[in-house]
């Protein structure tokens, strides 16, 4: 084969414009983690997805930040600053104090040919927030490489160089009270007490270097508990370089004396490194004979359905699909199967499908598709195989394909003819764990890591025994629980630090767990034993989810022991057992926002509510944010009532490409506090059965082709 | 080529319904499986420069140019008038009268599209045609381009490979839609097969150059 004949068309263009492909260099990431320049923000957003870690440190304090752009203009961020303070009469410094603070960040008025872009915000804007500073500012870029930025500041945003209000209304600002409860909206502070100008330069030399030039309206003047930071001149300057377009790193001279550097790693939920996937293309379609295609039966003593199980058992297996079941009829074939490749239940059902018209008699003309999880068949998806036929590699498939199929709860169990004899199964694993905690109300964060050893024994495809055993390499302090500060409110969570930490392997978790589906639209479980690291006891849970609906209703009730800080097997050292449990509504609001608000009694007894929202992107990324408010009051239990946290998952497969069903998440919280605490219960019912259910599905309906 | 191996070993032990009657079995378990029942190595085909020659229809060879990979494939199926080739890895291509109007293994497949126009514009010698290409986006949804293409002869332009050298009339299709514009080649022989092309599939796979044995 002679590659030159090919040289004359190499210089052929396939070019994709403005496109859904188009991936753009996000802005300028400040020290403080947010578009901006040095310290100061900037009107610019982020492109609409973008999620951004930032580390960056200057003498006396370190921040790692992440920053999430929601829609076009509003965006998000949460931040932990190790910091130096002040103590309360300026007389020394406490070093390395743990901080959490919240920006938020919309913009008014997107950038015109005349216009500059103009954005309003607030950042560290819950109470006690040290870098409290609300902003008004407006970005223009002139030319390509070049944006100036100019804005007013208050709070911190404020200090050099203030002046009276502009709002009159608002001249002055409460002093900073560092025993504000932690956590509350500090709308008394927005806006109020002196202004102040800043501004700056940010010049891109070319698609790597920038430089950066500021004017700073913070000053970081001493004050009991503020930060001891130095910023005798308002003037800093920077380089950023950007080695690659997901990686910024600064290097600057703030202040005229600090030296400070920071990186910042973008990704954006709507660009997915690894495109459309690497996964093996399929089996094609078998396309059957017009001959074939006339049938209405075929002859049960030459293909016995049995042979027919095992060739499809062994053909989905290809697939990493477990066929369990299978009802057939002279016109349909009903199948069920687990799902333990793709990420996307619509692929795992176009895969199958596909494996089905190279097995099934061609007068099978019905297939009806029935993904199982934890032994729970949960729904149903009939399609036509003559529309399979007639679909495969045309375009608009897909969207013909789910017009034409009907969604539906998946069919009676006990019609279908098992696939396997024997369903016992024995499984385990080890694999290392990392586990960041923001402990109780002192606010210390501890990391723990370690081997963690799980294994389950599966009785029946229904119940399952499970076990996790721990053995931490960082905690072997063995400290004992210290006196309850707070006797009328249990530590039910407060105390998870003296949990585990003995140096000897601990028994995380020793449970058994039933899933059923006692109605059409009922799913439930029942789990007993040593339920997580702190609690043992009885968790059940009903959950009412129609396939077709967006909406779905759980109940969840629990009687549970807290168990030994030792975690054995005993629960003697607290003494403590309680009734817990929700109702729980779930609602798909479309456009890829979830909401689930859960009322009930929370572990330690308390009365509330949490509200938590999601934004989910099609291809699995998800970002969400709770707040629990109970009924146990600030003035009693210090920084309890009220608890918060940024959720992130991101699925292995939009990294690597490859079919997988794990995500890599975790749960951001400011701290762990004993109000509004729930069970941590495996396998909640929720997220295992929306994840077959109609509104999932459409989600990812163009992988069924794929 | 494993799986596929091992779907149709599973097929040739338990009598999978029409699937024996069907292209797919026969073909490709024989060329496969060379008759027996074991799985061959998940590797490249081992297909010599003879084996192309000497059975006319049988192979396609692709070269994946933004990858650098040159594969030998397969027919692993028919559908009507379209052909899916696979090669000994991942990768599936199907055509239609030489046309490519799907992918599969890529890192952005092409998922589906027309070319029935296209090649009723070649075989009167030229045309303006409208061909809609289906895309999976990074958000597992389906991305449609609909392409205004205008497909011009460019004469006689004999193919030459494998040290043989075919005569051929070249045809080149210039299409462009939204954000995408792209140049298809097509070299058919006298008797009106495409014997070689050069077809974009999307911006994140490039180009396929495709010869047909």
């Amino acid at each position: 084969m002679k590659r030159a004949v090919f040289l004359v068309s190499s210089a052929m263009t396939l070019v994709l414009g403005t496109g859904s492909f188009a991936q753009e260099v996000p802005p300028t990431y400040s020290l403080y983690g947010t578009p901006g320049l040095l310290e100061m923000p900037v009107a610019t957003t982020a492109e609409e997805g973008t999620l951004a870690g930032t580390l960056s440190y200057r003498d006396g304090l370190f921040q790692a930040v992440l920053n999430y752009q929601l829609t076009n203009r509003l965006s998000g961020t949460m931040r932990y600053g190790i910091v130096d303070l002040y103590n309360d009469f300026e007389t020394s410094v406490i070093e390395n104090e743990l901080e959490r603070g919240f920006d938020l960040k919309y913009q008014l008025v997107e950038e015109g040919t005349y216009v500059p872009a103009i954005a309003i915000g607030l950042r560290d804007f819950l109470t006690p927030g040290r870098f409290q500073s609300e902003y008004v500012v407006a970005t223009k870029s002139i030319g390509d490489n070049l944006t100036v930025t100019g804005g007013i500041g208050w709070g911190e945003m404020g200090t050099h160089g203030g002046f009276d209000n502009p709002i009159s209304s608002r001249a002055d600002r409460p002093v900073f009270d560092e025993t504000d409860p932690d956590g509350q909206l500090g709308s008394d502070q927005w806006f109020a007490g002196d202004a102040a100008f800043f501004g700056g330069l940010d010049y891109q030399i070319n698609d790597r270097w920038g430089v950066l030039a500021e004017y700073s309206s913070i000053a970081y003047d001493p004050a009991p508990n503020a930060p001891a930071i130095s910023a005798d001149s308002p003037y800093s300057f920077g380089v950023t370089y950007r080695p690659r377009d997901a990686v910024q790193l600064s290097f600057a001279a703030l202040n005229g004396q600090e030296l400070a550097i920071s990186g910042s790693f973008f990704l954006n939920a709507n660009n997915r490194p690894s495109l459309s996937g690497f996964e093996t293309a399929p089996v094609p379609i078998n396309a059957r004979s017009a001959s074939a295609r006339q049938t209405t039966t075929w002859d049960r003593s030459a293909t016995p359905e049995a042979a027919l199980r095992s060739a499809l058992t062994a053909t989905l297996a290809i697939e990493g699909l477990t066929l369990t079941g299978m009802e057939m009829t002279d016109r349909t074939a009903r199948v069920r199967f687990i799902n333990t490749r793709y990420r996307s239940n619509a692929q795992a059902m176009g895969r199958a499908a596909r494996m089905m018209t190279q097995v099934m008699p061609g007068a099978i003309e019905i297939f009806i598709l029935e993904v199982e999880a934890r032994g729970i068949g949960l729904s149903s998806v009939r399609v036509a195989r003559s529309d399979l036929e007639a679909l495969e590699n045309r375009p608009g498939a897909a969207a013909t394909l789910f017009a034409n199929a009907a969604f539906a709860a998946a069919g009676d169990d006990a019609a279908l003819i098992p696939a396997q004899d024997d369903t016992a199964a024995f499984s385990w694993g080890i694999s290392p764990y990392f586990a960041l905690n923001a402990f109780g109300g002192d606010g210390s964060l501890s990391a723990d890591a370690g081997l963690r050893l799980e294994a389950s024994y599966q009785f029946s495809p229904q119940l399952i025994l499970s076990a996790a055993v721990a053995q931490s390499a960082v905690r072997f302090d063995a400290e004992d629980p210290e006196p309850d500060s707070t006797p009328d409110l249990q530590n039910v969570r407060t105390d998870g630090r003296f949990y585990g930490d003995d140096g000897v392997p601990v028994l995380e978790s020793l449970a058994l767990t039933h899933y059923g589906r006692p109605g059409g639209d009922l799913y439930s479980r029942v789990s007993v034993g040593y339920l997580e690291r702190m609690f043992g006891g009885i968790s059940t849970e009903l959950l009412w989810k129609p396939v077709e609906s967006r909406f779905g209703l759980g109940a969840e009730l629990n009687h549970v022991a807290q168990r030994d800080s030792d975690m054995g097997f005993g629960f003697g050292e607290y003494d403590y057992e309680t009734t817990t449990g929700h109702l729980s509504a779930y609602y798909d609001l479309g456009n890829g926002y979830h909401t689930q608000i859960d009322l009930g009694r929370y572990l330690a007894g308390d009365w509330g509510a949490t509200l938590r929202l999601d934004r989910e992107y099609e291809n699995g990324v998800r970002i969400g944010a709770y707040v629990s408010q109970t009924d146990t009051s600030y003035e009693d239990f210090g920084d309890g009532s009220y608890n918060k946290g940024i959720v992130i998952a991101i699925p292995q497969d939009f990294l690597t490409g490859q079919p997988n069903r794990d995500n890599y998440g975790t749960t951001l919280r400011t701290r762990v506090g004993d109000g509004g605490a729930r069970l941590n219960v495996d396998g909640r019912l929720y997220d295992v059965v929306r994840d077959a259910h109609q509104a999932d599905l459409s989600d990812t309906w163009g992988r069924f082709w794929r | 080529m494993a799986r596929l191996g091992l779907l149709l070993a599973a097929c040739a032990l338990m009598s999978c319904g029409d699937a024996r009657d069907e292209g797919l079995g026969g073909q490709v378990a024989g060329l496969l499986l060379g008759g027996g029942a074991e799985a061959p190595a998940p590797q490249s085909l081992n297909v010599t420069e003879d084996d192309l020659l000497s059975n006319p229809g049988t192979y396609m060879r692709v070269n994946v140019r933004d990858h650098n990979r040159w594969e030998t494939m397969v027919r692993a199926g028919s559908n009507g008038t379209r052909t899916t080739w696979i090669d000994g890895q991942s990768i599936t291509v199907t055509e239609e009268n030489g046309i490519v109007v799907a992918t599969r293994g890529l890192p952005r497949d092409m998922m589906g599209a027309e070319a029935t126009a296209t090649w009723n514009a070649i075989r009167a010698g030229g045309g303006m045609v409208q061909r809609q290409v289906d895309f999976l986006d990074d958000q597992d949804q389906i991305l449609a381009r609909v392409l205004q293409c205008r497909i011009v002869s460019e004469g006689s332009d004999p193919v030459t490979r494998l040290q043989r050298t075919y005569p051929a009339s070249r045809f080149k299709e210039e299409c462009s839609g939204e954000g995408l514009s792209l140049t298809n080649i097509y070299w058919l022989n006298p008797s009106g097969r495409m014997i070689r092309s050069l077809q974009a599939v999307s911006p994140d796979a490039g180009y396929l150059q495709i010869d047909v044995f």
